[in-house]
């Protein structure tokens, strides 16, 4: 009787780990062939996720924004400017804080979020061109991100996510920042790639881009890239940047004129 | 030589973001353009710095209007702030902004040495910004320009409530705001606004404090006719 019981008892666990290695395989097999193939949630290579953002779930902070982008969930938080901590030196030029955290159910094995300081130093990295720094002397604005769910290129997302929750707090930028990541697949170049792709890319490249200004505040590269190959891979990012800026653009004349 | 008028720009009265180009001042000659908060110049543009709508002054002056958390202390402005700490010359007060501000303790009607006024630490003030720069901390006034303390001071009493600096702005323009319009014509209360986004409402009974209060967070989303309309429907339920 229990042993009956116990066999037809159904495991999430498992079951979704067998899912994820029969898409793995699929896709070890596509990438042996070197062909186009159908990617697991129908997109064509050069399709981004489905996004969703909306500036203002959390009321304490003076700016904030939520992003969805697939299976990738991102809530950024923006407190400030606020004076400096007393043990610092006077500065003519504002602090930015920036911090990328995990929360333990974001990925599907407990605890196993990406290091969070790189990418908190990253995400420093490409909001520092954006933001005014000399608008607000001798004070802080920080920036927390926590990650709801990882569905992969997680740092973009949050990068989006953060400059649309700093101009929700009205903090002066010279344009706003939208990133979009790409992944390499031998001869292929796939668009907002998700983590299972990720898993298995070749190189990836990722670009922080104000539309506005025609500036690159950002671009990380690693793997293996031609030059030619890298030249397409920007384009398409700075592409799919500008029109995600449409996005966040509508998203905040959406809030400005709701609070009118 | 003629001297023709600036173009208002197509964005006026419109939604603007970062980056956006407000005006261009290559069409532009020998004319003169007054820039406010959340614009700024850039080669032969004028661009946004902050999200909000664009607001054109007569003749040529343009500025971003928004709505914020966080306040950013100007002179002359009106606000609601609360005593955190006291020192010999000055009171420390949280008035919302990026830094405390200093009220001297002689910046009072009549204020000498001798009638130093007591502040306890957690004294609501109403009071006016007379010194606002990024560098340096804000400074406060009990008096008005002509040194009568007019309305400014510490307010007893009353429930005092957090808003956004868009709502206070509009509870401060004239023609009254709907709102206060109508519940005026209703009840009798006390209210002092800040422009930092504080709002202090006092009236004889507790529950027109809660029916006042409650009214105002609740129209920063609404039009003049839904203001009106949500006062009504509160009216009834009180009486």
């Amino acid at each position: 009787m229990s042993a009956a019981a116990t066999a037809g008892t159904y495991s999430p666990a498992s079951a979704a780990g067998e899912k994820r290695r029969e898409r793995k395989e699929e896709l070890r097999r596509h990438l042996a062939e070197d062909a186009d193939w159908p990617r697991a949630d129908g997109r064509s290579f050069h399709d981004c996720r489905p996004a969703f953002m909306q500036t203002g779930p959390t009321t304490a902070a003076s700016g904030s924004a939520y992003a969805e982008f697939g299976k990738t969930k991102v809530i950024v938080s923006v407190f400030g400017p606020r004076e400096s901590k007393k043990a610092m030196l006077y500065s003519d030029t504002g602090r930015l804080n920036c911090n990328v955290s995990y929360t333990t159910f974001a990925t599907p094995i407990r605890g196993q979020g990406t290091d969070n300081k790189e990418y908190s130093a990253m995400l420093h990295k490409a909001l520092e061109g954006a933001v005014m720094l000399h608008t607000f002397p001798k004070t802080t604005v920080d920036v927390f991100a926590l990650v709801l769910e990882s569905g992969g290129s997680d740092l973009p997302i949050i990068i989006s996510c953060a400059s649309l929750a700093l101009a929700d707090a009205g903090i002066m930028m010279y344009d706003l920042v939208t990133s979009v990541s790409v992944s390499c697949f031998g001869k292929n170049i796939i668009i907002d790639p998700t983590s299972d792709e990720e898993a298995w890319q070749d190189g990836s490249l990722m670009v922080a881009y104000m539309p506005a200004r025609k500036e690159i505040t950002q671009l990380t590269l690693t793997g293996e890239w031609s030059d030619g190959k890298i030249t397409n891979a920007v384009e398409l990012c700075m592409d799919a940047c500008s029109k995600l800026c449409d996005i966040l653009r509508e998203r905040l004349k959406d809030a400005s004129s709701l609070a009118e | 030589m003629e001297s023709r008028k600036p173009p208002p720009s197509a964005l006026v009265d419109n939604h603007v973001v970062p980056g956006d180009v407000v005006l261009d001042l290559a069409e532009m000659t020998n004319q003169t353009i007054k820039l406010g908060a959340g614009l700024r110049q850039d080669c032969d543009t004028i661009q946004a710095t902050s999200a909000g709508r664009l607001r054109l002054s007569k003749p040529s002056k343009y500025w971003v209007e928004s709505s914020q958390k966080r306040y950013i202390p100007s002179v002359e402005d009106t606000v609601l702030g609360v005593v955190v700490d006291t020192k010999p010359d000055n009171f420390l007060v949280d008035i919302k902004g990026p830094n405390l501000a200093f009220l001297p303790v002689l910046a009072f009607e009549g204020g000498t040495r001798r009638n130093i006024p007591k502040f306890e630490i957690g004294t609501l003030i109403y009071a006016r910004v007379v010194k606002a720069n990024s560098i340096m901390n804000p400074e406060l006034s009990c008096m008005d320009a002509t040194g009568k303390a007019a309305e400014f001071g510490q307010l007893k009493d009353g429930y005092m409530f957090d808003t956004s600096t868009g709502l206070s702005r509009m509870l401060l323009s004239s023609p009254t705001c709907p709102i206060l319009e109508a519940l005026g014509k209703k009840l009798s209360f006390e209210i002092a606004v800040g422009l930092n986004g504080r709002v202090w409402v006092n009236a004889p009974s507790p529950s027109n404090v809660i029916v006042v209060s409650n009214a105002i967070i609740k129209s920063e989303s609404l039009s003049g006719i839904g203001q009106r309309s949500m006062v009504e429907s509160l009216l009834e339920r009180l009486s």
